[in-house]
């Protein structure tokens, strides 16, 4: 199967202009500029099949978004090749740009004084899409997302969680197959998040669109992406599934147990006892988490179903925040 | 392309209809700067004339001021200053629609409601008031149709181009407000070119400034007379014209290439 993003040594270098503080230093900005390179981007390799959803992972100034955005061709790469849904992004004009729909969280194209249903329009109008496909699409959309009546309310009335889902209808009432979505999520509530995490699980299921996303919300990638690219200083890190990842820089294992045998403080498990068999985490009786070698999490599991009174037992991996925070401090490498 | 025009169009009317008042101030100052100007002038001329110019004449000439600097004017520099420094043109260049088309289909929507209102007006004080009155030419103002056609394009291509500027420095806006101080007095907006120095008038004549606003009124108002003046002038028109789409072309092809694509 031919791959619908194909980037190869893909790198973007901007130049920043630099100045030091205080008024000398904007006059010497102005007599003398001085620029800096800031590689953004730096050799990134990967190709993405169709149907699939990928995440970038990586912290601010990591070079998620500049990555994006050249391969919806918004920015030109300063060397290296790119192919997108079967064009070159930047060469690839309107054929391209039906091609593929581009979300981005903290900018909008709903006419903020107008109902969405306006910008709807004129994306219908814009996209050259037929009457019957654009009431049917609609239709589909509002439902997927639940967006009742707020169509026919001012942009500038409509929740940050609305706003998005009508961001959404108006980005892919031309059903494109590439779907680039950069912090689709933010600033929006729990509920709002999981609504957009459903309907585009839903929406990849129906019309079998890649989609690749950047989110500093872990939930949108342990929900949706069956892979993530994790991206720092520009660098691509690593890239392969979510487990993969969590199973190579995670080197304990945590295992939460609910104690009994409660009845009398003489009886109780005390966290020196527990301390024998791992690293406590938390403790609050009859609560507690142990973190122990990640080999070694079944062996100790058995040792303290004998040694304890266990009323429950579970093996869990460490937090996926914490995982990536350990593999962004200590690289991937390392750990293989 | 017609349909899409169409709905762009429909949304600028749209957008308008929530902002009454701001079209009303814009307007009230479209036609204040030409009523102080012909207030002053009318004064100055008394009941003789300047250069030529008797009070009839200026009253003609400042309503055709008002109304072609209102079918010619073009905002979008500002609009292109803000999209590439704020990051609205990253969803603009995402669509399969150059965002030039939405900003002509801006013009067309903003040149069709203002200079309406002002040729409703211009129409009743005509009808009360002989002196701005115009003769019937049918064929001159087909010919300052076209005139005026293309120094509205060419102030759109002006004003785009002024504004992509922005991918360069943040101070667009600000060569844009110079060049409209410019052209306060090179284009005729305070007073008929023949009324300023010959040098200065000269100046207006070899760059753009005559074509982007003088031209078509004088054409309008029967100032400029003959073949040879009227195609002399068209001739300019288009030649500026076509230096202003090159340089359109160059800061676009290049600017798109430096965009930092900032804000998401």
């Amino acid at each position: 199967m031919p791959s619908i993003v194909d980037a190869d040594r893909l790198s973007k270098t901007f130049q920043v202009k630099v100045r030091d503080p205080g008024l000398r230093g904007a006059l010497r900005a102005l007599l003398r500029p001085r620029y800096r390179d800031v590689n953004a981007v730096r050799n990134v390799t990967f190709r993405i099949d169709p149907g699939e959803i990928v995440a970038f992972l990586g912290p601010n100034g990591a070079g998620k978004t500049t990555t994006l955005k050249m391969l919806a061709g918004l920015l030109y790469p300063t060397s290296g090749r790119v192919e997108a849904a079967g064009f070159v992004p930047w060469t690839g004009g309107p054929p391209f740009k039906r091609r593929i729909a581009l979300v981005l969280g903290n900018r909008q194209q709903l006419v903020w004084d107008l109902p969405p249903e306006e910008t709807f329009l004129l994306n219908r109008a814009i996209y050259d899409i037929p009457a019957g496909d654009y009431r049917e699409r609609l239709a589909e959309l509002v439902t997927l997302l639940e967006l009742g009546d707020v169509l026919q309310k001012p942009v500038r009335q409509l929740s940050l969680g609305e706003r998005m889902k009508c961001e959404l209808v108006a980005s892919l009432l031309h059903r494109p197959p590439l779907l680039f979505l950069d912090e689709p999520t933010l600033g929006l509530d729990v509920t709002a998040q999981d609504a957009i995490r459903r309907f585009l699980i839903e929406y990849r299921e129906r019309h079998g669109a890649t989609v690749l996303l950047t989110s500093h919300y872990m939930q949108d990638v342990t929900a949706l992406a069956s892979r993530v690219l994790m991206i720092n200083r520009g660098r691509l890190l690593y890239d392969g599934a979510l487990e993969a990842l969590v199973a190579r820089i995670a080197r304990t294992k945590r295992i939460e147990l609910v104690l009994g045998g409660g009845g009398g403080d003489g009886n109780r498990v005390t966290a020196e006892a527990l301390a024998a068999f791992g690293e406590v985490k938390s403790f609050h009786f009859p609560n507690a988490v142990l973190e122990v070698r990640r080999e070694d999490a079944p062996a100790t599991s058995a040792r303290l179903l004998a040694a304890l009174p266990v009323a429950d037992l579970s093996i869990e991996d460490p937090p996926i925040e914490e995982v990536i925070r350990l593999a962004f401090a200590r690289g991937v490498e390392e750990d293989e | 392309m017609i349909r899409r025009y169409g709905a762009l169009i429909r949304n600028a009317w749209l957008v308008d209809l929530q902002y009454r008042a701001s079209i009303v101030l814009w307007l009230l100052w479209g036609v204040a700067e030409p009523a102080i100007a012909l207030g002053i002038w009318w004064t100055i001329a008394g009941d003789g004339s300047v250069a030529g110019y008797a009070r009839a004449d200026f009253a003609r000439y400042f309503f055709a001021v008002m109304l072609i600097n209102q079918l010619t004017i073009a905002w979008d520099s500002w609009y292109l200053d803000r999209w590439i420094r704020e990051g609205d043109l990253n969803y603009r260049l995402a669509r399969p629609l150059h965002p030039a088309h939405e900003a002509v289909a801006e013009n067309i929507a903003y040149k069709a409601r203002t200079a309406s209102v002002i040729l409703v007006v211009w129409l009743l004080v005509a009808a009360a008031w002989p002196a701005v009155r115009l003769s019937f030419d049918p064929g001159r103002w087909a010919i300052t149709a076209v005139a005026v056609l293309l120094a509205a394009a060419m102030r759109f291509f002006i004003s785009f181009t002024t504004g992509l500027l922005a991918f360069w420095t943040t101070r667009a806006t600000a060569i844009m407000e110079l060049h409209a101080r410019v052209s306060l007095f090179l284009a005729g907006r305070i007073a008929p070119l023949a009324l300023l120095p010959p040098a200065v008038a000269g100046v207006a004549g070899v760059l753009w400034f005559r074509s982007m606003l003088a031209f078509p009124v004088d054409l309008l108002t029967g100032a400029v007379q003959g073949t040879d003046a009227i195609l002399q002038g068209l001739g300019g028109q288009i030649v500026w014209l076509a230096v202003w789409i090159l340089a359109y072309r160059v800061a676009w092809s290049r600017g798109i290439r430096k965009y930092g694509a900032v804000g998401g």
